[in-house]
Formats: structure tokens, sequence, C-alpha cells
């Protein structure tokens, strides 16, 4: 099993007031699934998602990834964990404004890439269809592009799980479709993907759905 | 990527918020460079005009009618000239007077003129300090005389006149000062000595307190102190304005170096600081991703850091040049009399070198702490 979540809840306290975000999440995620995450707004997706990524800690229950105590990590071995086989894509593209496209896809490099790693990142560009726009910018690509490129970073350390919070969310049916293709290629290759979304652009490649309201999962 | 092309690349991407900090810190070293090296002129002229002001305490016979020494100008009373020895050998870092010179002084006559004729010794400085002597060096041979003894006896520069039997040269232009030297001749002492027949005798010592304290601190009382305890067959007389003046001016001119360059600092030190936190928040998407992407604290502070650093290492070099530049260009017409010694200081250019990049870096610190413990789950979930 590659994740394992058991009665994870995460509370986020504001005002004075407590919102449960996560109510006693439990699922298991297998290698190589590709799991499509939905619910409607404020349902707890993207909590879920950083929870997975090591990026929050829950406020109760447990979360493993291949079968260590992600929270029981130190700080800097769930970096580390994070660096080599998780790979983030988010719906923001999050890309560094003043970095090239090649330098955006090697931030995810841990240390100075070697060339190696230049050629890998070039590879991924290439397929991505964003070879001719290695020396540019991210302002100047567009929607999709940027998303792209996104994926291209989230795939340079060839990642064991790509965590996609909704990526197709600021894109065309079009590119959004691309975006997922990309995502389904890495799942045939071997890989995990937890895909938050709010559209159906995944149906066609997610083999399981999670339906999470009000932060329990309500269907699987 | 290596942190560098990451400060390089940001740097170059929000170029205002780099040049505001770039400014701030420029600002701060030219305030630094150009108040220390004016500072420094500013002492010198400082020191040159009180200098010029003359010397402030005068050493007399403990048995001088004061009486007598306000009327004459001078006391009657002769001193051992070992005296002037004894008190030059206690000359260091650690008393409150220094530029000693030993005079003997009489009324004369000169071909029917009354005059005053004045011998001054060799003057002794404080070793280790870099002092120039005070007064006119007076040369062998010579005199110098006040403008109304050369009005009466018809002489100027280069003539020659004889007092008692020996001949000297007039070695000055006399020019009229409306004070007793018009009618005084000075010339060296052991030649006054001879004249008078008074060999090894002195009848006043002269000297300037170091202390810099106005009337109302007393420094007579540590003057006369410290004084007595070498020579206690001497009475101090202080010349009270003179020294007041000399001291107020001194401690203006620190006090307005002590006030206006710490907060000078504390202004760019602050300027620095809100362009910091401007570029944390700027740049929150950023940390987020990095922090995604397992990137730790310390290369995120490093991003905060390290581009301060490099600014404010830039900034030394500008300021340090723009600073130098501006004293150089403007200090003459400040400090006319010391003017030829206004010069760049490279010691405290490489100072500034060391220093600034330190100092932005610490200016930033408390950013650059926000940005590393900033929670990367609250950008990433801000879609």
């Amino acid at each position: 099993m590659m994740i394992r979540c058991d009665e994870v809840t995460k509370i986020f306290r504001k005002n004075g007031s407590e919102v449960t975000s996560l109510d006693r999440f439990t699922a298991d995620i297998g290698a190589g699934e590709f799991v499509a995450v939905r619910g409607p707004s404020g349902s707890g997706k993207t909590t879920l998602l950083l929870t997975l990524g090591g990026m929050q800690r829950p406020s109760a229950g447990l979360v493993q990834f291949s079968g260590h105590d992600l929270y029981g990590l130190s700080p800097a071995d769930r970096a580390g964990l994070r660096s080599g086989e998780i790979g983030f894509v988010f719906q923001m593209f999050h890309l560094v404004p003043y970095l090239d496209l090649m330098g955006n896809v090697l931030l995810a490099s841990p240390g100075k890439p070697g060339p190696a790693v230049r050629k890998r990142a070039g590879e991924l560009l290439d397929k991505l269809g964003l070879a001719e726009r290695v020396s540019h910018r991210p302002g100047e690509l567009s929607a999709g592009e940027r998303q792209r490129l996104a994926v291209a970073r989230a795939l340079l350390n060839r990642p064991k799980l790509i965590l996609a919070d909704e990526p197709t969310g600021n894109l065309d049916p079009e590119n959004a479709a691309e975006v997922v293709r990309h995502l389904a290629e890495f799942h045939k290759t071997g890989g995990t993907v937890v895909l938050v979304t709010h559209g159906t652009t995944a149906d066609t490649h997610a083999d399981r759905f999670l339906h999470l309201k009000q932060g329990r999962l309500v269907a699987d | 990527m290596s942190l560098w092309s990451h400060i390089f690349g940001e740097i170059g991407f929000r170029k205002l918020n780099a040049l505001f900090s770039l400014l701030g810190l420029t600002l701060a070293v030219t305030v630094v460079v150009a108040s220390q090296l004016l500072a420094e002129a500013d002492e010198r002229e400082t020191r040159r005009v009180t200098r010029d002001m003359g010397f402030n305490l005068r050493l007399i016979s403990a048995e001088t009618d004061l009486g007598q020494f306000y009327r004459d100008g001078f006391s009657r009373n002769e001193m051992d000239s070992a005296m002037l020895d004894r008190l030059a050998t206690h000359l260091t870092n650690n008393v409150s007077f220094n530029h000693l010179v030993g005079s003997l002084r009489r009324e004369y006559t000169i071909n029917g003129q009354d005059i005053l004729l004045i011998g001054l010794s060799e003057t002794y400085v404080a070793p280790g300090q870099g002092k120039k002597p005070m007064g006119v060096v007076i040369k062998k041979g010579t005199i110098h005389i006040g403008s109304e003894v050369a009005r009466k006896q018809k002489k100027g520069r280069n003539d020659t006149m004889h007092l008692g039997e020996r001949q000297f040269t007039v070695a000055n232009d006399p020019i009229e000062t409306g004070t007793p030297d018009d009618i005084t001749i000075f010339t060296r002492l052991e030649d006054v000595q001879s004249v008078l027949r008074l060999e090894g005798k002195i009848n006043e010592i002269e000297a300037i307190d170091c202390l810099c304290l106005t009337a109302d601190q007393d420094p007579l009382a540590i003057l006369r102190q410290e004084i007595g305890n070498i020579l206690p067959e001497v009475q101090v007389v202080q010349m009270r304005t003179l020294a007041d003046a000399r001291a107020k001016q001194r401690q203006t001119r620190e006090k307005v170096n002590q006030f206006v360059l710490p907060w000078v600092l504390v202004a760019c030190a602050v300027w620095v600081a809100l362009l910091a936190v401007i570029n944390v928040r700027d740049r929150r998407q950023e940390i987020g991703i990095l922090r995604a992407l397992g990137e730790g604290g310390g290369r995120i502070a490093g991003l905060f850091l390290g581009k301060a650093a490099l600014l404010g290492l830039m900034a030394s070099v500008f300021g340090a040049a723009f600073g130098t530049w501006a004293v150089l260009e403007f200090g003459p017409s400040l400090f006319p009399v010391t003017k030829k010694a206004i010069q760049a200081n490279p010691t405290l250019a490489w100072q500034m070198v060391v220093a600034t990049p330190v100092f932005a870096a610490f200016a930033s610190f408390i950013p650059a702490m926000l940005a590393v413990s900033h929670d990367p789950a609250e950008t990433l979930r801000e879609d």
C-alpha cells in the first residue's frame, strides 16, 4: 500500500471557532492507482491533498506513506521524501516567475542538477510541447503551457506519486484534456495519481473516485 | 539551481524592490562615510581653530600676586626652566593638558619704545598622538615683531634689529591684532634669557586643557589637582572664556555626530526591513512551492539574507564612492582652513564593504525568519 489514512482529521481554528476540514478520513491508496477526489467547495479536498503530501500536519489520525508514518518523520526527512517521491501540480501553477522554463523544471531537482537531470528536464519539456520555449519565463506562457510546465516539474524526479489539486481548473477543455492525458501517461508507467477535480475530464482515466462532503468520505 | 542564480534572477525580476533597497543601503553607507570624513575634517578644523585661539592654561609661580599678574600681563616671579622639563615628562594620554610652552616675559625698552619681550621654548606635546606643536616656530637668530613695534621702529620682514648686544632678523610680516602682541617681540627662550641675563629661568608655562569640559563641569579643579601633583610650586590660571569656547565647539561637533549617525542607520535599517517584508509577501507562492518541492528553511532564509548581503555589498561600493566624492567636492567649502587635509579614507571604505552586507542581512533577518516560518500549506491552498 502506498498511502494509508486512518481517521485523519484536520481542524482549523479561525477567529475563536473551529472548522473541521477533514473528518476522520480513512482510506488506502495503492501504488499505481489513479484516484479522482471530488466534492463541493470547502469539502476538504485540498486539505486532504496537502495532508497526503506531508505539507499539512493533521490534527488527529495517521498518514502512512510507503509504510512510514509521514508526520512521525523529521521535517528534513519529510522534505526529502517530498522531494524524491512526490510531485505536486496546483491549479494556480505556482511557478517561479523570474526563472525560465528550464529553471522552473530544475527547481524540483534536489541539489545542483547534473547533466543527466538537465537532459531529463529537456526531454520532459520536449514531451510536453515546450521545447521551443525553454528560455522563456512563465509570464510569457499561456495558462495551458504553464500547467504543462508544472507537470514537467512534477515529473522531473520520477516520483512515485503525483498530487494534483484541480490542475485543470483554470484551463479550457482542450488544454485540460492534454494535462490530464500527461497525468494518465504517468499513471500508465506505474505512477500513482491523486487528482482533486471538479470537472469530468479525468473520468475516463481515473480508476477510483473518492467523494468528500464536509470533510467526510461519503463515497469510494 | 544555485542559490545565487535564484538571487540574481529575483533581483532582475523585481527590480524596483531591489532598487529601493539598494538606495536605502547606499544612503546609509553614504551618510556613514561622509559623516566620518566630515567628522575627521571637522575635528581638524576645530583643533586648528581652537589652536589658533591660543593657549588657555597659564602656569605661573605660586608666589605670584594675581593683581600684579593681571595688571602687568605676566608674572614677576621666575621659575627654573627645569620645571617645564619635569612637567613635560608627564605628558601622556592620561593627563588633561598638552602643548606645553615655557616662556620668559618682561617689559623691555628698545630705542625709547616700551615693549613686551617674550622668549618661547620649543613646544612639548604628548608622544604618540601625532599632534603638531602649536604656535609659530621661531628660528635661531630671528624675531617676530608686533605691528606697533614695526611701525615705531620702522622695521619689516628681513630687517635686522638689536636686542641688547645681539642682532636678530625680523622673520614675520607684522599684522595689527588689537592685542598686546602688537607691542611684543617674540624670540627664542634662550635668547631672551641671554638678553635679560636670566639664564635657566622662565616665568610662565602655557598649555592647553584637553578636557573640553564647559565651565559648569568644573574642569579647573581637575587640572589644578593633576598639575599640582606634579608641580606643587605653580598656580594654574585658566582663561575660561577661551577654554569654554573650545570645549563647546568640540562638544557640539561630537553631539551632532552622535545624534545623526544612529538615527540614519536605524531609519535605513527599518527601510530595508520593510522592503524585505514586502518582498517576502510578494514571494509567498514561491516560498510555498519551494517548501513543497522539499527545500529546507536554510535555503529559504538564504534567498532573503543572500539577497540582502548582495545588495549591501553593492551599496557599500556605491555609498563609499558617493560619500567620498561628496566630501571631496563640498568639504573644502565647509572647512576652508584645513581643506587640504580632506581626503579619501580607504580603510573606512573597506570597513563599509565588510560591514554593509552584515548590516543589510541583519536588517532583513526578521523578514527572512518570517519567510522560513511561513506555512506553505496556507499559500498553496489559496487557489
